[in-house]
């Protein structure tokens, strides 16, 4: 057994908390939450430049070559920091499946466009239904010679208003099984019948309806094959789960180092509050939250590395860090007082962005089911 | 990084599965639900035998202080020591004696002479221990004990009382904590560790019945008990530093209790599948489900946590903080566990293993009950999170 990150990893990790304590202050982070299109150009162009855009992609593709445990180490940094912008989307709704099914032509169209930082991704699947599953897929995908006429309406999809491409969920045929008979489709966001509304999110994410409307895609649009799309579409799911886990812990770990400074600085009736017991069988509490947290976070993310089958452990740290990431911002606040109810406090950026996380790729109540069907129930 | 065993880690628990399915066949009843670890359950006098019988299986095994220099019969693989125990919770194979823990106080702290005397019988499988730390008034508050031991020409006199002294009437030797100085500075500067044999004149046992209905527990009454100087274990007024590296070497103890619970857990998932409730297998029941998948989910990251210390361990890290952590983890995890056994039990969860109709030999019942000690043994889980606070931990300050 070896728990040890290597030393790459260790200095990616210092890079990214050196690099974003500078340049993603959280006075960007609230200006984007205001902001209409929520990305920082000159951050997206630095990202890129440091090779953060393309660190999961071959290096053919002018990617870094790096693995998902990498990515990890990097979202985790990205959590701590709050970092607003269609990264997630971009890499790994976007990147992720064209790099893993995507055709000789789509990877090299778009993969070092994505990796240069020319190009915003994003993933178009759950609609009104608001739910991972596969019968809620209504979108339809109607055959019309070479081409595929897309209709219907789809919610909560990420930076869709500052997209380039969308993938989109679709059914093309309609079967007596839900998971049958959906394909995704690699459509340029710019297509005629494509209307984006940004909806106003608890974490001021640009969560966007997408309406598809009689939306002109060709053969060679498809991503992987038609009919196999629920397949992906699960796959993708246990990577954003790990991903957005990836997010929530790093995020949780900020919550805690901050939590135990205040404790120990704010003072009253004559002594740091942290002197009391009460505060610090919280902040206990809060400790074995975080470091549970986290090595199941790295437990989950170095099987999917090796490649074996990890269904079961990605449900686990999401299911766990939902409720984890919940607990502990609910209780620093509760140990931050007022000032932690306020605009002018760091920790409110936390607390909305645990329940925004908690609700994306997979409630808890999701992951305990996909754990009660691996436990063979 | 690397979740798994290493090759000879591999192997080791390969062949303590086969050994573990040895005892199924040869030692254990047939249908054998399992035990809790620990010194309880050998109330009942079916499990006392046959934990007598694994015992020695292991001492002849080789298996027990598995992470002892080889000159005293070891290994020297924490690894192993813990591969082994994993194995024997998990399937509730009773036998493992906290002799072997024992073992670790006086491979560190004892004289040649008692390593040669102690240990030897311990990794043979003959002797059983137990510990007298409690006292009427001192619980969480340690280094406040009484017990007196006064040091006299060739032995030291020992007056006063102990209590939840867990097995002391069936073991062969008992670690006790005294008091030696009762005018040292400080309260934890006065006392000093004894070996002593629970026969011994003087000494009077008053067993107390558990919640579980099982007499684990004694009273221990020491009058004019004259106890050999050359059992006194460490420097004298040392005792300190014994009971601190108890702490650390039970770090261990929330995994334990995690493990152990594991294995209800598969019996309940189990039973969910088997038993049909108006046509219909409680396994289909949306509700369980999630409650079933919260629990294994819960079960996993503990795993994890054991995966992490287990790590630090080998690598010579501080434990503090994830010993403690795990401790309240294990503690919280399994009483959950417990009240959800009962909770799908229903009506049937009421029943103990000797009534009609008992479900799952009755052991969720137990379970409900015996896990209230999980989060008090071995130092409460509020005396963990204060050391997680403290200053080996997160550093809080304390005034």
């Amino acid at each position: 057994m070896d728990l040890a990150f290597s030393e790459e990893q260790e200095m990616l990790w210092k890079s990214a908390r050196d690099f974003l304590a500078d340049k993603c202050p959280k006075t960007l982070v609230r200006d984007m939450e205001a902001d209409e299109l929520g990305n920082p150009p000159e951050l997206w162009k630095e990202m890129a430049e440091l090779g953060w855009l393309g660190l999961p992609f071959p290096e053919k593709y002018d990617g870094g070559g790096m693995s998902f445990l990498d990515l990890v180490v990097l979202m985790e940094e990205m959590g701590r920091a709050c970092l607003p912008g269609p990264f997630f989307s971009t890499v790994v709704l976007g990147g992720l499946p064209v790099m893993e099914w995507g055709s000789e032509e789509q990877k090299q169209d778009i993969l070092p466009k994505i990796c240069k930082g020319e190009a915003i991704l994003t993933l178009a699947l759950t609609e009104s239904s608001a739910r991972y599953d596969a019968v809620s897929i209504r979108t339809l995908a109607t055959p019309e010679g070479d081409d595929y006429l897309i209709s219907g309406t789809k919610l909560f999809v990420p930076d869709a208003n500052i997209a380039d491409w969308i993938i989109c969920v679709a059914r093309t045929n309609q079967t007596a099984s839900p998971e049958e008979g959906i394909t995704l489709f690699l459509v340029d966001a710019k297509s005629p019948g494509i209307s984006t509304t940004v909806l106003s999110t608890i974490a001021g994410d640009k969560q966007c309806e997408v309406v598809f409307d009689k939306v002109k895609v060709t053969k060679k649009d498809v991503l992987g094959e038609v009919g196999q799309g629920w397949t992906m579409v699960k796959k993708i799911v246990e990577w954003a789960a790990l991903a957005k886990s990836a997010e929530m812990v790093g995020g949780n770990q900020q919550v805690l180092e901050m939590t135990i400074q205040y404790a120990k600085d704010r003072i009253q009736f004559g002594k740091p509050i942290g002197a009391f017991q009460i505060i610090q069988h919280y902040i206990a509490d809060m400790s074995l939250d975080a470091d549970s947290a986290r090595i199941t976070l790295h437990k989950a993310a170095w099987k999917m590395n090796e490649g074996l089958s990890c269904a079961k452990e990605v449900s686990v740290i999401k299911g766990w860090i939902n409720d984890a990431y919940r607990r502990v911002t609910t209780v620093s606040h509760q140990i931050h007082g007022a000032i932690g109810f306020t605009k002018d406090h760091d920790l409110e950026l936390y607390f909305r962005r645990a329940k925004a996380g908690e609700v994306l790729f997979g409630d808890s109540d999701f992951h305990r089911e996909i754990v009660a069907q691996e436990l063979g129930l | 990084m690397d979740f798994r065993l290493n090759e000879e880690e591999q192997a080791f628990q390969n062949e303590v599965r086969d050994w573990v399915q040895e005892m199924f066949r040869d030692v254990l009843p047939p249908g054998f639900a399992g035990v809790d670890p620990g010194p309880e359950e050998e109330e009942r006098e079916d499990i006392k035998q046959i934990a007598a019988e694994i015992w020695k299986r292991l001492g002849a095994k080789g298996w027990i202080g598995l992470g002892w220099p080889k000159e005293y019969g070891g290994q020297e693989s924490e690894a192993k020591s813990w591969i082994l125990n994993q194995e024997l919770i998990y399937n509730g194979i009773p036998g493992m004696d906290i002799a072997a823990c024992q073992g670790d106080l006086i491979l560190q702290f004892g004289t040649e002479e008692q390593k040669k005397r102690f240990l030897f019988p311990i990794s043979r499988g003959e002797v059983k221990y137990a510990i007298g730390m409690s006292e009427p008034d001192v619980g969480s508050d340690m280094f406040s004990l009484q017990l007196k031991a006064e040091e006299k020409e060739d032995h030291y006199l020992f007056n006063g009382q102990k209590i939840w002294n867990t097995g002391i009437h069936h073991v062969d030797w008992c670690v006790v904590y005294a008091r030696t100085d009762p005018n040292a500075d400080k309260q934890h500067n006065g006392i000093s560790v004894f070996i002593i044999d629970p026969r011994s004149p003087g000494i009077t046992l008053r067993q107390i019945t558990q919640i579980t209905g099982l007499g684990a527990f004694c009273e221990v009454f020491y009058d004019d008990v004259k106890v050999p100087k050359e059992n006194l274990l460490g420097a004298k007024n040392r005792g300190k530093d014994v009971s601190m590296y108890a702490f650390t070497i039970e770090r261990s103890y929330g995994l334990v209790i995690l493990h152990n619970a594991m294995r209800y857990f598969d019996q309940l998932v189990e039973y969910c599948k088997e038993t049909e409730v108006n046509g219909q297998p409680l396994a289909k029941d949306p509700l369980i489900r999630n409650k079933l998948g919260e629990m294994a989910i819960e079960l996993e990251v503990g795993r994890n946590l054991g995966d992490r210390i287990n790590w630090m361990i080998a690598q010579g890290m501080m434990t503090v903080i994830p010993g403690c952590q795990n401790k309240i983890y294990g503690a919280r995890v399994a009483q959950k566990l417990s009240n959800l056994g009962m909770e799908i039990l229903g009506l049937y969860g009421q029943l103990d293993d000797t009534s009609k109709c008992a479900q799952l030999g009755g052991r969720f019942r137990h379970m409900y009950l015996s896990s209230r000690a999980w989060s008090l043994a071995g130092g409460t889980s509020e005396m963990s999170r204060n050391i997680i606070a403290g200053p080996f931990g997160l550093g809080l300050p304390s005034k």
